[in-house]
């Protein structure tokens, strides 16, 4: 693929807390249109690298660009860059305040400002996409877990984002919910969707993948397709850490 | 998740009357009851002086209620700001709202309403006629003064209130926030104050119920609230003991129904919060 597509380019990214490195010269490009899983145990700086690309969290060394901007220069707007990145996170994050309906259309209104009814109208064809537009009207409190989360991706989605950010989205879900937020995912990467995933699920990742990541302490330690990683996997860490997962 | 629900302690207000708390729940209804039984009592059996001094004070209850909710007002604008300092990053701003809380709270509201109003006073009556400003300084009336050492004195501990109602908020709302993004500010006011309302009202409502009782410290002001009102009717009648009798039991109905309405807000507010 030509430079030209790249919309992440993480560039030798370090951060430390005190002595711990949570990410050690990390560097990593997404292309438009890939699916990129990043999985390793927990403490291994995944989230850490995730969260790093909407500057959630700051590195201490290294450059990110997205869409080829520095997301650290001193002129950027991190909040135009933002709207361009979707992020799900592991504990939904919905705004308890509001009813799923306004979750969606709050960020389009104030931000885009996008008019009210055709906010209204793009917002419920997302929550017919993830299946719960009988909901539109409810506060948040009355959804499952995995209703939660399946409006948590349509929140970001209605911002229209060029890539989604997947933060351990079904981690704090009952088993027998995560089945409906990994579908949606999958139908959102079938339709072209760029995304980066931090997940523990390997039947996602061996379905969805373009390329995994491995990391540990901080590091990335392989990158390949699925076939790869899960035929012919290199690293002893890695394949230690397949062997207690599978 | 956001679904916690802290509630701050400020206790220094009227009780709030829960259902679930059956002792308090019935001790404001026996008050409430008791208070203007006692009321039409004596306003009965002796409507000399008991009714007479109840006609005398309505216009001292407006002049109560003036003083509060403009002071609470103002109380509400400096602790909003208070809150925000506080939980700043850039150490000025935070030094600043530190310093103005720490101050205030560490002197008494009767002193500090001396102080506008009597020390102040002295220092802009030496003010040149120069603007309008320094001519209405020089004028200040006492109402005024009153209204502004309160709100400074009550925005102090209402900046604390806010500090906590803010904090009570799961960082995973302004990180939500963020990252569809909203700026800092946006996100504290489309996502952050809407939730901590709920956290920060029955303290606010609190604070307002102990600010309507300080609010009789301003009488000393020659402000005619009601307990000027009543001090100026008894020392026309001598009648000390009916009129303070009197006096005392419009405050406690005044504050025994505000502390109702306050906790039927409360329960309005937790509205999302219904399954």
């Amino acid at each position: 693929m030509s430079a030209a597509e790249k919309i992440i380019s993480i560039h030798n990214a370090s951060k430390f807390f005190g002595s711990l490195k949570a990410l050690y010269n990390v560097s990593l490009d997404i292309h438009t249109g890939e699916k990129v899983v990043i999985i390793g145990p927990s403490g291994s700086g995944k989230s850490t690298l995730l969260r790093s690309i909407n500057r959630l969290e700051t590195i201490d060394q290294g450059t990110i660009t997205v869409d080829g901007k520095n997301i650290d220069a001193p002129g950027s707007d991190i909040n135009a860059l933002r709207m361009e990145m979707g992020m799900v996170f592991q504990s939904f994050n919905l705004f308890p305040h509001k009813t799923v309906l306004e979750n969606l259309t709050m960020a389009p209104i104030k931000l885009k400002k996008i008019p009210r009814g055709q906010a209204e109208e793009q917002a419920m064809a997302l929550l017919k996409k993830v299946g719960i537009e009988e909901k539109s009207g409810v506060y948040p409190v009355q959804l499952s877990g995995g209703q939660k989360q399946r409006v948590a991706i349509a929140r970001a989605l209605a911002m229209s984002p060029k890539i989604m950010l997947f933060d351990e989205p079904t981690s704090a879900l009952d088993p027998e919910m995560i089945g409906e937020v990994l579908d949606v995912m999958v139908t959102l990467a079938k339709e072209g969707m760029t995304m980066a995933v931090v997940t523990h699920e390997m039947g996602f990742a061996r379905e969805v993948a373009d390329r995994i990541v491995f990391m540990d302490q901080g590091e990335i330690l392989e990158i390949g397709t699925p076939e790869h990683f899960f035929e012919r996997p290199e690293h002893p860490r890695l394949k230690k850490f397949l062997s207690q997962i599978l | 998740m956001a679904e916690k629900h802290v509630v701050i302690d400020v206790g220094d207000g009227a009780a709030l009357p829960r259902k679930r708390d059956r002792g308090l729940f019935n001790a404001w209804w026996i008050a409430l009851i008791g208070a203007l039984s006692i009321i039409t009592y004596l306003c009965i059996t002796r409507p000399d002086p008991y009714w007479r001094v109840l006609k005398f004070l309505p216009d001292g209850i407006l002049v109560t209620f003036q003083v509060t909710i403009l002071s609470i007002l103002l109380a509400l604008v400096l602790g909003l700001f208070t809150g925000l300092g506080r939980i700043s990053k850039n150490r000025v701003i935070n030094l600043i709202a530190s310093t103005y809380v720490e101050v205030v709270r560490g002197i008494p509201l009767l002193v500090q309403l001396f102080y506008i109003y009597f020390a102040l006073g002295q220092v802009f009556a030496n003010l040149p006629d120069s603007n309008a400003l320094f001519i209405f300084l020089k004028n200040m009336p006492p109402l005024v003064a009153a209204v502004i050492a309160m709100g400074i004195c009550y925005g102090a501990y209402m900046g604390e209130v806010f500090r906590a109602g803010i904090e009570s908020i799961d960082h995973g709302q302004t990180e939500a926030a963020r990252s569809l993004g909203f700026s800092r500010t946006q996100t504290m006011f489309y996502v952050i104050l809407p939730q901590a309302w709920r956290t920060i009202l029955p303290p606010v409502g609190n604070e307002f119920i102990a600010l309507l009782k300080d609010s009789s410290l301003v009488s000393i002001l020659a402000v005619s609230d009601i307990l000027r009102r009543g001090r100026e009717f008894a020392s026309v009648t001598f009648n000390y003991f009916e009129t303070y009798t009197m006096v005392a039991l419009v405050y406690l109905v005044i504050t025994l129904l505000l502390s109702k309405v306050v906790s039927t807000m409360e329960e309005r507010l937790n509205y999302y919060e219904r399954r």
